[in-house]
């Protein structure tokens, strides 16, 4: 019978009541777990990938951001031009103009994400570790080489025809492995056809691979002195941004999720108070007895931290258990875990639920503190 | 030694000032003393002071040389636990303990280790005659058996001190004598201060003090010894 099995037996006394509360913070501490672990898993899935993105810079228009898939390719071949010619001064290894197309709708399932190669360009170089699982590696005029999960997706074979546009059908000519990136999903086609497709000479973007013990921040801010209007980002500065994007939309998600926490925090200080009210003369007792006024602070404190904890703790295995199952379902739709519960979630989602406990707990402990003994005794 | 010197309190009730105890004046030997007196007449009021529920308006409460009415808050509830139990009447136990855990209270305050806690208060309880009783919820005792967990929780740290408050008020007479004879003895060795308005069981005491509009009016000495 130690101060804590005090609390637990008070909260066994009112059972209906002590679950209500604790079904309360529960919902408040999954839902909002849930709500940044999407956050979470896009941070996570997109490092992995950017990782994995081989070409150190990226030349993109100004004013786009990551690579500008959907974007109107922007870059103009007078432009290229100047670049390669300020690439080859500034000694880098190859300059790779692409091109980016999507085709479908909303629903990942049906979309098809295209990237131009020039001629004798080969996935391999952009997503290093990429290997021909089936065929060819570098398509050919009139070839496509697809991506390991997109083959599997669409069922799609070597021969198989794919209509790009009335005008444009491309024969697939290999099937790449599946490694896990980015290239998985992408069909990969000759620059020309696509620029035929979307009737332009332009570019989405031009990737950049450099040459050993050279810069990458360096020859970015040099390329993009040499050619107005483009920005040179590295994987760095798509982190970066990245980072401070998906910063905002956690402050946003961890916004909408406070109306649930402070909702839960009201329960556990409604039923805290209560319990106090009702105490008031076992706490009298207690103090008469010879109990200092710190050992009441700390038994009503300990009550609204328990509630609290136990709770969040259980908010945070149900919200893993929701989160598991949501990656379950876009694991096999997109082939990425949208969701994930990383540690440092994990014990955010703790100390949140702590503090709540302690902001609920700390007003009615007080007050339970300081009724003075004969007034305690006194109340029925 | 237990000692009240001008002791004094005053209420103020809006306009109006009630002196519930006006110069309380006594020391309380060893054994027992009991505290008689009509409704109002600043029994418990006297009690509370005693006790250090409460402060004087004016004059003090001395145990040994210690001035317990200058006390801070905290000390005066060391002072309680270590060195005065209580049976009071409207006291109840703690509800969510059982008789033993009850018993064992004081002992978890003075922070004495888990298995000598038990050890304890299960002698304690087999002292009042409830051994048998030590898992049960006091909503699962009688009146009778209530109060004598309370005495055996008032027992625990074997203070020199016993205060009780109309122990017997609401106790069939079977249970009243069971009551009162492990009260008395318990007071024998120790300060027992009781009060009540039960004549018969005041008599029992070795002093009788009569209070009067929260005054000492006269201090018998009771005829049984
Ligand atoms: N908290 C209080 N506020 C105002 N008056 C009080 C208070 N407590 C006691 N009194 C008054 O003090 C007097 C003595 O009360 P009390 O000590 O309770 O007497 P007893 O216990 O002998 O019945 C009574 O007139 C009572 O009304
Ligand atoms: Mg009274």
């Amino acid at each position: 019978m130690e101060i804590f099995h005090l609390v637990l037996r008070n909260l066994l006394a009112r059972p209906v009541r002590s679950l209500l509360t604790l079904l309360g913070v529960l919902i408040a501490t999954s839902s909002m777990v849930l709500f940044l672990s999407f956050g979470e898993g896009l941070r996570r899935s997109l490092f992995q990938e950017l990782s994995r993105v081989g070409p150190a810079i990226q030349v993109v228009p100004e004013g786009t951001e990551g690579l500008g898939f959907g974007a109107y390719p922007e870059i103009t071949p007078a432009q290229l031009q100047a670049l390669e010619e300020a690439g080859r001064a500034l000694g880098v290894r190859a300059l790779v103009p692409t091109l980016f197309l999507s085709r479908g709708g909303f629903d990942p399932q049906t979309s098809f994400f295209f990237q131009g190669l020039p001629p004798g360009v080969g996935p391999d170089l952009l997503y290093p570790g990429v290997r021909a699982k089936e065929g060819l590696l570098v398509p050919k005029a009139e070839g496509a080489v697809v991506g390991g999960k997109v083959a599997k997706r669409s069922q799609l074979a070597l021969e198989s025809p794919l209509r790009l546009s009335p005008q444009v059908t491309l024969r697939v000519e290999g099937i790449l492995e599946e490694s896990g990136g980015l290239a998985d999903n992408l069909i990969f086609v000759p620059l020309e056809a696509l620029q035929r497709v979307l009737g332009t000479q332009n570019f989405s973007a031009v990737l950049v691979a450099l040459s050993p013990g050279q810069r990458a921040e360096e020859v970015a801010r040099n390329l993009e002195k040499a050619v107005p209007g483009l920005k040179a980002q590295t994987t760095g500065d798509v982190m970066r941004f990245a980072e401070r994007a998906l910063r905002i939309s956690d402050l946003v998600r961890f916004g909408i999720s406070l109306v649930a926490l402070i909702v839960g925090g009201l329960l556990v200080a409604n039923t805290v108070m209560m319990s106090v009210y009702e105490r008031t003369r076992e706490f009298g007792v207690m103090r008469a007895l010879g109990a200092r006024r710190g050992f009441i602070f700390r038994l009503v404190v300990l009550e609204a931290l328990f509630l609290a904890l136990l709770g969040g703790t259980l908010g945070l295995a149900l919200g893993g258990m929701v989160s598991y199952a949501i990656n379950l379902y876009t694991f096999s739709q997109v082939g990425l875990a949208l969701s994930a519960i990383t540690l440092r979630l994990a014990f955010f989602a703790l100390l949140v639920a702590l503090s709540l406990g302690l902001f609920a707990g700390l007003l009615p402990a007080y007050n339970a503190s300081r009724i003075p003994v004969v007034e305690a005794l006194g109340r029925v | 030694m237990l000692r009240a010197e001008n002791l004094t309190k005053r209420y103020r009730q809006g306009e109006k000032e009630v002196v519930a105890l006006a110069g309380f004046t006594y020391a309380f030997p060893l054994g027992a003393t009991a505290v008689v007196g009509p409704s109002g007449s600043g029994k418990t009021t006297l009690l509370n002071l005693l006790a250090g529920f409460d402060l004087p308006s004016e004059g003090g409460v001395f145990l040994e040389e210690t001035p317990l009415h200058r006390l801070p808050e905290d000390a005066r509830a060391e002072v309680r636990l270590k060195r005065m139990g209580f049976v009071f009447q409207q006291w109840n136990l703690i509800p969510t303990l059982t008789a033993w855990e009850n018993v064992a209270f004081p002992l978890l305050l003075a922070g004495i280790p888990p298995k000598t806690r038990r050890e304890r208060a299960l002698e304690l309880l087999e002292r009042v005659g409830l051994e048998a009783r030590a898992s049960h919820l006091p909503s699962r005792l009688s009146g009778g058996e209530q109060q004598r967990v309370a005495l055996a929780r008032a027992l625990a740290l074997d203070p020199p001190i016993l205060f009780a408050d109309e122990p017997t008020g609401n106790l069939d007479a079977e249970s009243r004598e069971q009551v009162a004879s492990l009260l008395f003895e318990a007071g024998r060795e120790r300060t027992l201060i009781l009060v009540t308005h039960d004549l018969e069981l005041a008599a029992r005491a070795e002093r009788i003090l009569h209070l009067k509009g929260g005054k000492l009016v006269w201090e018998e000495v009771s005829k049984v010894s």
